[in-house]
């Protein structure tokens, strides 16, 4: 467990806090750009679709930053430690984190005296913004570029824009509309994603 | 040296998996946006139509009319899109203050609220709410007259005071009355915009702005990622102290970077053009009119090349400043907030990165804002330039520290 905890530590004080700090920007900054008071269901799930998305996209595409010189893979291979266990870490602490925000965020939409069903949002943004990160994390995986990571997840978020229509259970901002049927589909879809992009990396890494 | 720097460049652009994703999209992005039933829009006006389409006018009745309309719309809604800080924030007030904008309308108005919802919901039923046009057509046609005893002062006074309410930058203050408001044209009006619209812009122009309008928004984040991906490239490959020692100037090796990516970036910009102007250049010639073959040729090089050139050269600057992926976050938001920031679908530009113009025609509306479209653009053009020449200062800096600006120089201040 201490071994699990030096990673985790070592991950959030060398890689992950400058992330970490722009999340906490994106948050502190989101008073300027929406209103967290007096909102009904689908003005709270605007807010978390169009803006808290994001953070999604910040703390999920860049866990695999680290071993991005693949010399390291050959290093951390070596050690007893399996890389998917390190990369598991990682998730739980960035779900974690991502957890926080999304109850940061419905927290201050409830203090601004906003109603709607706390539950079923909490949970259908939490899938919508793990879905969306998941995008990026399986693409930056398997590429081995964050950039390419960043990139699919934000196209995905403009398409979603217009094209949100063709995307069915996969289409962002259908909360907005007041369908929460697809919480289900998305992290079942998450899941695969971050699985996904695990194993193809450690068969990337075998070769 | 710089032809041979800059081909390499461009050779390093096409071995990157971005570029590739960077055409796709932006070719699947335009291909879905602009279809062949534009030219629809493109018929000459006969007397007697339901619509015209819209315009601009500053006449204080009307601006009275549609602003009151507009706070009954939002008030039934209750949200209100303010822009505080040049972005879109809708605001949702609470009992006491929704209260207060219901008494500030019934004063202007010289109705209660109820008579107002009534009235309003007997206008939208009168149209077709399925389909697009009908929605437009209920939209702009929807007015909600004041009191005959109120004057434009005295109604700017309710304003402001809503707008106190509402909270800044809302649409009631004096500036955004200011602005005009939309309005449907006349059968004249209408006939006398066609003519522009053949004379003036001889139908390919009209094309080349929507085409624009839309190119601009996808061109706002797309290359932030090719920059990004070549400033970052040199550390990855773990060649940058190689290229620090290269015999060319920081100006020739981020010069022909630069022009490299841009190049590179704008390519597939005229050549989808190109393309995408064809149909219109041969419906302009079966409506009698000359079409202007070098329309999209211009409008892409002035609207979208310095919109390209500015993401790319602030991509550069905050990548070799910051040697990580850092410039994504900042300007996928600076993109995103600048296209909800418009308080329109077309015009009032001002600084913003994504100029918008939404429709196709209202040509002479265009070249009446013509003189503001041009300063924004120079001004993008003008910060490329600048943070280009900055980028290059901080590689040259770089280059002489032999290590990064980011993490090196604390390093030898301590």
């Amino acid at each position: 467990m201490e071994k699990y905890l030096s990673i985790g530590n070592s991950f959030f004080r060398r890689q992950y806090a400058p992330h970490l700090l722009v999340t906490l920007l994106f948050c502190c900054l989101s008073g300027f750009f929406v209103s967290f008071r007096n909102l009904n269901g689908e003005q709270a799930a605007k807010v978390m679709e169009m803006y808290a998305a994001f953070t999604g996209i910040l703390l999920l595409v860049p866990l695999f930053m680290p071993e991005q010189n693949r010399e390291l893979w050959l290093l951390e291979k070596s050690k007893a430690t399996p890389l998917w266990s390190v990369y598991c870490i990682r998730l739980l602490a960035a779900t974690a984190a991502l957890a926080l925000v999304v109850t940061v965020f419905l927290q201050l939409m409830e203090q601004g005296n906003s109603q709607f069903d706390g539950r079923a949002l909490w949970v259908g943004s939490f899938c919508e913004i793990f879905f969306l990160g998941s995008i990026g994390f399986f693409v930056s995986g398997v590429t081995n570029q964050a950039v390419l990571g960043y990139m699919v997840s934000v196209v995905y978020f403009f398409a979603n824009i217009g094209g949100s229509q063709y995307l069915g259970d996969f289409a962002l901002f259908q909360m907005m509309k007041g369908d929460y049927g697809f919480a289900a589909p998305m992290a079942g879809a998450a899941v695969v994603l971050v699985a996904g992009g695990i194993w193809l990396r450690e068969q990337l890494a075998a070769k | 040296m710089f032809g041979t720097l800059f081909w390499k460049e461009c050779k390093q652009v096409l071995k990157s998996m971005v570029y590739y994703l960077y055409v796709a999209v932006f070719v699947l992005f335009l291909s879905s946006q602009l279809g062949s039933e534009m030219t629809d829009g493109m018929e000459q006006p006969v007397p007697g139509q339901d619509y015209y389409g819209t315009t601009v006018t500053h006449d204080p009745s009307a601006v009275m009319a549609s602003t009151l309309a507009s706070l009954v719309s939002e008030t039934g809604w209750n949200s209100y899109a303010t822009y505080p800080m040049g972005f879109i924030r809708s605001v949702t007030l609470n009992e006491t203050e929704l209260a207060e904008i219901k008494g500030i309308i019934e004063d202007c108005t010289g109705k209660s609220w109820e008579e107002l919802v009534q009235e309003e919901e007997e206008h939208f039923s009168g149209y077709d709410q399925g389909t697009m046009e009908g929605a437009i057509n209920a939209q702009v046609r929807y007015e909600v007259v004041p009191k005959e005893t109120l004057g434009y002062e005295e109604f700017c006074a309710y304003m402001e005071k809503a707008s106190e309410i509402i909270g800044a930058g809302s649409s009631y203050s004096k500036e955004s009355l200011g602005r005009g408001v939309s309005v449907p044209m006349t059968y004249e009006q209408a006939a006398e915009e066609f003519e522009a619209l053949c004379s003036k812009d001889r139908v390919t122009g009209a094309t080349a702005r929507l085409f624009c309008d839309y190119a601009g928004i996808i061109l706002s984040v797309l290359p932030i990622f090719l920059g990004v991906t070549r400033c970052l490239r040199d550390k990855r490959a773990k060649v940058a102290q190689v290229v620090f020692a290269h015999e060319a100037s920081s100006g020739q090796i981020l010069g022909s970077r630069y022009l490299a990516s841009l190049s590179m970036a704008f390519l597939p910009v005229l050549v989808t053009a190109f393309v995408m102007q064809m149909p219109y250049q041969y419906h302009a010639k079966t409506i009698g009119v000359t079409p202007d073959v070098l329309a999209f040729l211009k409008y892409t090089c002035i609207w979208l090349l310095p919109e390209v050139m500015a993401v790319l050269a602030i991509s550069f600057l905050i990548t070799e400043v910051t040697e990580n992926v850092i410039s994504i976050f900042v300007q996928v938001f600076w993109a995103v907030g600048s296209l909800f920031a418009a308080s329109g679908l077309r015009g009032d530009f001002g600084l913003q990165l994504i100029c918008r113009w939404n429709t196709l025609g209202s040509t002479n509306a265009f070249w009446g804002q013509r003189a503001e479209f041009l300063l924004n653009r120079g001004f993008y053009a003008g910060l490329a330039v600048l943070a280009f020449a900055l980028t290059i200062v901080i590689y040259g800096k770089k280059r002489r520290e032999g290590e990064t600006i980011y993490g090196k120089i604390f390093k030898h201040r301590k």
